[in-house]
């Protein structure tokens, strides 16, 4: 594994025990945190941005998925974000499921062909993989996930 | 012999359903017995451009976007499923089953 790798998904990444109401909850609490980590100069620009591309179509994908994404000008550097939420929220998903896993990706608004750019699209792959889909269902500890992101 | 069938996928933001739609395409071509190579027109630009060989000898071509086609012209007088991406994400086998009808 590459450093790029190690430094794109470390625990900071990963939060398994998000309590939110509602997508756009989700979406916001997940901001802040990207704002903590230094990855997003400014959670609320970032959050209307995600929300922009949700009302496009829905990013949540099935299975209890959710892939919320922006490009944002707010954004620094390419990151995601799981999380695992205590609850099912309403997500409009393609297959009426509610969403409780959720990768939130972060993108500058001029990013062309990054190596966390390529993770993210590597990882959107991943998620057409029944076996990786499960096995992240299946995580109960950070370091369960780190270990499936990073395989 | 297997039929030939290629594809682009292209969204809006470039980073996720492209991929996906992608790799659901490959998946379920797979499953079904046919060959397939797909192009993405995301983020990070074109990849796995396909040649005009490759296009010339394609039974159907797969279009799954929500933008426009990049060089669109390079798949004139072709037989061509279009459909958006989340179909593909959604049912990735119907989207291979509608494109191997156009070909029979």
């Amino acid at each position: 594994m590459n450093s790029n790798l190690v430094d794109f998904i470390s625990e900071k990444n990963i939060v398994m025990d998000l309590h939110a109401e509602t997508r756009d909850d989700a979406i916001h609490q997940l901001a802040l945190i990207l704002e903590k980590n230094g990855s997003i100069s400014n959670s609320e620009d970032f959050y209307k941005d995600v929300l922009y591309r949700e009302s496009l179509t829905t990013t949540g994908i099935g299975n209890n998925i959710a892939i919320p994404h922006g490009k944002s000008k707010s954004v620094i550097n390419s990151t995601m974000l799981f999380a695992k939420n205590s609850k099912l929220l309403d997500w409009n998903s393609l297959d009426g499921s509610k969403v409780n896993v959720i990768f939130l990706m972060a993108v500058p608004i001029e990013s062309k062909g990054d190596e966390h750019l390529k993770m993210l699209a590597k990882l959107s792959g991943k998620l057409m993989d029944d076996e990786f889909v499960k096995s992240i269902k299946e995580a109960k500890t950070t370091e369960d996930i780190l270990k499936i992101i990073r395989d | 012999m297997a039929k030939k069938m290629v594809a682009v996928t292209a969204c809006i933001a470039g980073i996720a359903h492209t991929y996906m739609a992608a790799e659901n395409l490959k998946k379920f071509a797979k499953k079904e017995g046919y060959d397939i190579k797909v192009e993405t027109q995301g983020a990070m630009g074109v990849e796995n451009r396909l040649s005009s060989s490759e296009i010339q000898d394609a039974d159907v071509v797969i279009f799954a976007v929500d933008t426009t086609v990049q060089d669109s012209d390079r798949f004139d007088g072709k037989k061509i499923l279009k459909v958006g991406t989340s179909e593909v994400v959604k049912d990735g086998k119907a989207a291979i089953d509608e494109a191997a009808k156009l070909v029979n």
